[in-house]
């Protein structure tokens, strides 16, 4: 495998091997390699590798190599990532590929029981560190297992509102510090303090950032104990804003539950069976909550729920419900397989009704059926989750989808939600400005 | 520090189109009111009467964020330095105008725009000033849940500057756990807007990497900050550890069981005999049984505040004594002069006699601090104070509070009732009007805060007492804590004269105790900031880091005109534009 690059003297392939070890290099898989291939070239035309670096050591020297001769970087996790924004093309024309892959760097480098603290290498998955600590208790926190799968580098570096919990905030507050390799090579550790006044929280540059500011190599995450107890409840509701209206009720009395979701009708039959509500009623709802913690307070936090369900003329919901909703959400049980939504956006606690009440007369308007949930409740609002449906109860597909989709989010967003991925415009300046100032031959994951 | 060339009177002929000539100061008295902040470094010399050594070529009070844009501009074009200025209350010397420029005080940028019920957030303006700002938000039946002890002299802007905590922080969080975004006029003199759901966005956090900047990276001109409903409950107590050791265990535990009191304090053996004396022996048992209903499982709650009650205390008369003082810090200082002089004898002794006796024992610290240690002694058979206190909805207060203090009871502390947590409640803010007596029988004093990880906190404690005892009397308390950690909060005073031997008697006690903390591995910082004092530190508090964040210099302020040499970053214009390694030739 070789492939000579000006600048180099030699291969690019084999100045890898020379950093990584010959078995830690070869060619990218062909889906990786056509998503960032150039428009109209051909994969395997183009000068790219697979690396998989050990340490953050030779990450250094991989990154800089590529600064040498100009090649891109492009961080690689587990590939988890459902939908990846495709970089713009031009950024990449001409410069060799090198994928990064972190997945060989995946030790617990400290496990602090005292502190509750875990000092993590990127590569390991969430996963497999859930894995590590249970024995001994402890947990990352009530995350949905589905974004577990992720690489810690990945679960930090790309954001996505699923990864967050009413009890434990978003993921990147777990975070007491990060450790990542600028393009220059020089790697950074950023200071590790519960809290600190020492000027900005410099770890927020490089979370969320994609991989264009550094290559994480590890972080620093805090712990928790596992549950004393947990409980789990139903709720039906007579609608959708009633149910958001009693969780914001609820949550307004501090309950702070481990999970929680609200299903309008068409979404409760789906998820939970057709007899899930004792009377027929297609504007009713669903809230399903698991409360966690010590025995009293997740007993308090769910007579808190059941108290704000049954102030909004809610009525309890037989508790193999919740039982069901939590073993499929855990992986002990494996329900009906159901389309991923076709839509998710965030919507603050005001404009949670509006958003729903708009996409639903969007896609009425299209004739498109609905279902929908909200959940990843937290002080910026939750996450809506929709499924759009063709007149067999079968989720959309192909162009239909496209173009449902593309009303359904114009109608979100005109109601007041923020989609997935959303970049702030105005400081768009600034994030180029702070990019060129610590990449200046740009090769962190150019076009991003 | 050079101050920088400035044509003042064209300086002045280009800003006063944007504020008017009401607005705008070059009178001598005002210079140098704004040459300085609450740095105690500052203070020993106006002790002696001696001016600020830095003031600004002029001050502005701008009314809108369009304003503070149009005068970053104008420093932008005549390449003069901006700093900007809230309540002045800031203890690192954050707003010391070192090169001179325009100081820009926000105080009148002070309206709270907005309050959103269903948001649970409000929009205020960076200068208003914090105890009002309370006040306004329980007039509506919310609280911030900030209560630092500077809340009646700093500004929501300085809170957000320099990363503030306030009392309640374990319950309510930072002020960065706070905020949900914020308006801030960048050095380019642009208006950026960085609110908005993060776990959504892409991108840097630029409202995590904007608070804690200190004026250096952009002027914090409003925020909109999350909100709590008014406590419908408050549950205060005082317990008994045995040991300082004891005390942190018991709340690590607490802490880790998922528990958030809103108040955690535990004094060390000096502060605690030195705060709360009086209250051991005779008062040693639980409650007076005459305060608070009783709910049925037992709990003594204190009585439920509200918009009628306040939240707040009214600010204390000016020096007035206060029966007792439980807040540790310069409080516990005061009060250790009231010893050291003999308390009522040397009154009668007269004051000149007093402060000589305080002045031959201040100058004696590692004596006086080898005195203190079979005081130490006698004292930690009697225990360190712990003050616990709980707040929020009735119902989950209540059960949690049981919760926090069966778990405290498991670790070993004695419940000493309700008593000493109403003692801290109500004085808690007269410890920081407690300086000036301490300034003027000749000391000095000062606070540090620094936290670390449980598995490092003792290690910290030590290093950083030890450092500060080889050069003045120091107690610490341990606050604002965390599942994972703690702060620690020590309080030192020393003596010298004149004021360029106490100046480096200060100067000595600052880089040893900041290296100690640095090598223990905690963080030079919790809450107070950097300022000019730290900012020598900064290089060992983030090492490689720092490229972080002169690259967010470079993009917010390429020209350098905000605040330098604050943060470690350099003191001279250009900084922006500075390459790493730089910092040398710049300065």
């Amino acid at each position: 495998m070789s492939a000579v690059v000006a600048g180099l003297g030699g291969d690019l392939g084999g100045a890898l091997e020379a950093i990584v070890g010959p078995l830690n290099v070869r060619r990218p898989p062909s889906a990786l390699a056509r998503r960032f291939a150039v428009d109209g070239a051909s994969p395997g035309g183009e000068i790219a590798y697979l690396v998989q670096p050990g340490s953050p050591s030779e990450v250094a020297e991989i990154l800089t190599l590529a600064g040498r001769v100009g090649a891109a970087i492009v961080p690689v996790g587990s590939g988890t990532r459902a939908t990846a924004p495709s970089p713009h093309a031009a950024a990449l024309a001409g410069r060799p590929r090198l994928f990064v892959d972190s997945r060989r760097m995946c030790h617990v480098l400290h496990l602090d029981e005292t502190s509750l603290v875990v000092h993590v290498q990127a590569g390991l998955t969430a996963l497999a560190l859930e894995r590590i600590v249970a024995p001994r208790g402890l947990s990352l926190g009530d995350f949905p297992p589905q974004v577990l799968g992720s690489t810690i580098g990945g679960l930090l570096s790309v954001r996505t509102p699923g990864k967050s919990s009413p009890r434990h905030g978003f993921i990147e507050e777990a975070v007491l510090g990060v450790s990542a390799v600028l393009a220059d090579g020089r790697t950074v550790h950023t200071r590790v303090a519960p809290r600190r006044a020492s000027g900005p929280d410099l770890a927020r540059a490089l979370c969320g950032s994609e991989g264009t500011l550094g290559f994480l190599t590890a972080a620093v995450l805090r712990l928790h104990r596992r549950p004393e107890a947990r409980f789990l409840a139903a709720h039906a509701l007579p609608s959708f804003d009633d149910a958001l209206a009693a969780v914001r009720l609820a949550l307004r009395e501090e309950a702070a539950p481990a999970a929680l979701r609200v299903y309008d009708a068409a979404e409760a039959h789906a998820h939970l069976g057709a007899d899930v509500f004792p009377t027929g009623n297609d504007e009713q709802a669903v809230i399903v909550v698991a409360t966690a913690g010590p025995t009293d307070l997740a007993a308090c936090d769910r007579d808190l729920v059941a108290s704000a369900a049954a102030a909004m003329g809610g009525t309890e919901l037989d508790e193999r419900l919740a039982e069901l909703w939590w073993k499929r959400r855990t992986g002990q049980e494996r329900g009906t397989a159901l389309p991923a939504p076709a839509l998710q956006v965030t919507a603050s606690p005001k404009r949670q009704s509006a958003v729903y009440r708009a996409v639903r007369v969007a896609c009425a308007g299209l004739g498109v059926g609905l279902r929908a949930h909200a959940s990843r409740f937290e002080a910026d609002g939750a996450v809506l989750f929709f499924t759009l449906v063709g007149p067999s109860g079968a989720a959309l597909v192909g162009d239909e989808l496209v173009r449902a989709r593309g009303m359904a989010e114009a109608a979100a967003s005109a109601a007041g939600a923020v989609l997935l991925g959303t970049e702030n415009e105005e400081l768009e300046l600034y994030t180029r400005e702070l990019r060129e100032r610590l990449d200046p031959a740009g090769i962190l994951n150019p076009g991003l | 520090m050079a101050r920088t060339a400035v044509d003042a009177d064209r300086l002045r002929r280009a800003l006063v189109p944007i504020v008017g000539e009401r607005r705008l100061s070059q009178r001598e008295s005002d210079l140098a009111s704004y040459g300085r902040d609450m740095w105690p470094r500052a203070l020993i010399g106006i002790r002696s009467g001696q001016l600020p050594p830095d003031r600004p070529h002029v001050v502005v009070w701008p009314e809108s964020e369009r304003e503070v844009a149009a005068i970053v501009r104008v420093a932008r074009e005549m390449a003069v330095p901006i700093v900007p200025y809230g309540g002045g209350s800031g203890v690192c010397g954050g707003a010391v105008p070192i090169l001179g420029g325009i100081t820009v005080d926000l105080k009148r940028m002070n309206e709270l725009s907005s309050v959103d019920r269903d948001e649970m957030t409000c929009d205020v303006e960076a200068g208003m000033n914090g105890e009002r700002f309370e006040r306004e938000l329980n007039r509506r039946g919310y609280t911030l849940g900030h209560f630092p002890s500077s809340i009646y002299c700093s500004t929501v802007g300085g809170w957000l500057a320099c990363r503030a905590a306030g009392q309640m922080s374990t319950k309510y969080g930072k002020i960065e756990d706070r905020v949900a975004g914020l308006t801030v006029v960048t050095g380019r003199g642009d208006v950026i807007h960085t609110d908005g759901p993060v776990r959504a966005q892409r991108g840097p956090n630029w409202t995590q990497l904007v608070v804690g900047s200190e004026g250096t990276l952009g002027i914090i001109t409003s925020a909109r900050l999350r909100l709590s409903p008014t406590p419908e409950l408050r549950v205060l107590r005082g317990f008994e550890v045995e040991s300082v050791a004891h005390g942190v265990e018991a709340i690590r535990r607490v802490m880790q069981r998922g528990l958030r009191p809103a108040v955690v304090r535990l004094y060390d053996e000096i502060d605690t005999f030195i705060s709360h004396a009086p209250l051991f022996g005779s008062k040693r048992t639980a409650g007076r049984g005459d305060e608070g209903p009783v709910t049925t499982d037992g709990l003594r709650l204190a009585p439920v505040p509200g918009p009628a009650q306040g939240a707040l205390p009214h600010i204390p008369p000016r020096e007035q004594g206060v029966p007792s003082d439980h807040g540790g810090g310069p409080g516990a200082i005061a009060r250790l002069i009231g010893t050291l002089g003999g308390g009522d004898t040397a009154r009668r002794l007269g004051a000149r006699l007093k402060r000589d006796a305080i002045a031959a024992a201040m100058s004696r610290p590692r004596l006086l601090n080898s005195l203190a240690a079979p005081l130490a002694e006698r004292v930690s058979r009697r225990g360190c104070r712990m003050i616990i206190g709980l707040e929020g909805s009735r119902i989950r207060t209540g059960v949690e509070a049981r919760l926090v203090f069966d778990e405290l009871e498991r670790a070993g502390a004695v419940d000493q009732g309700e008593e000493p947590g109403r003692e801290w409640f109500e004085h808690r803010y007269a410890v920081s009007y407690k300086m000036s007596p301490a300034f003027r029988a000749g000391l000095f004093v000062d606070t540090m805060e620094v936290a670390a990880t449980w598995e490092r906190l003792m290690d910290l404690y030590h290093a950083v007492k030890q450092a500060i005892a080889q050069h003045a009397v120091v107690m610490a308390h341990f606050s604002h804590a965390y599942s994972e950690g703690c702060s620690i909060y020590f309080t030192f005073t020393a003596r010298a004269e004149p004021v360029a031997a106490a100046q480096r008697a200060y100067d000595s006690i600052w880089r040893d105790a900041l290296a100690a903390a640095s090598r223990a591995g905690g963080t030079i910082s919790h809450h107070h900031g950097i300022g000019l004092l730290k900012g020598p530190a900064m290089a060992a508090e983030h090492r490689e880091a720092m490229t972080l964040l002169r690259g967010l210099k470079a993009s917010l302020d390429p020209d350098g005109i905000l605040n330098p040499g604050k943060l470690g970053l350099p003191a001279s214009l250009g900084a922006g534009r500075a390459a790493d390694g730089d910092e040398a030739a710049a300065r």
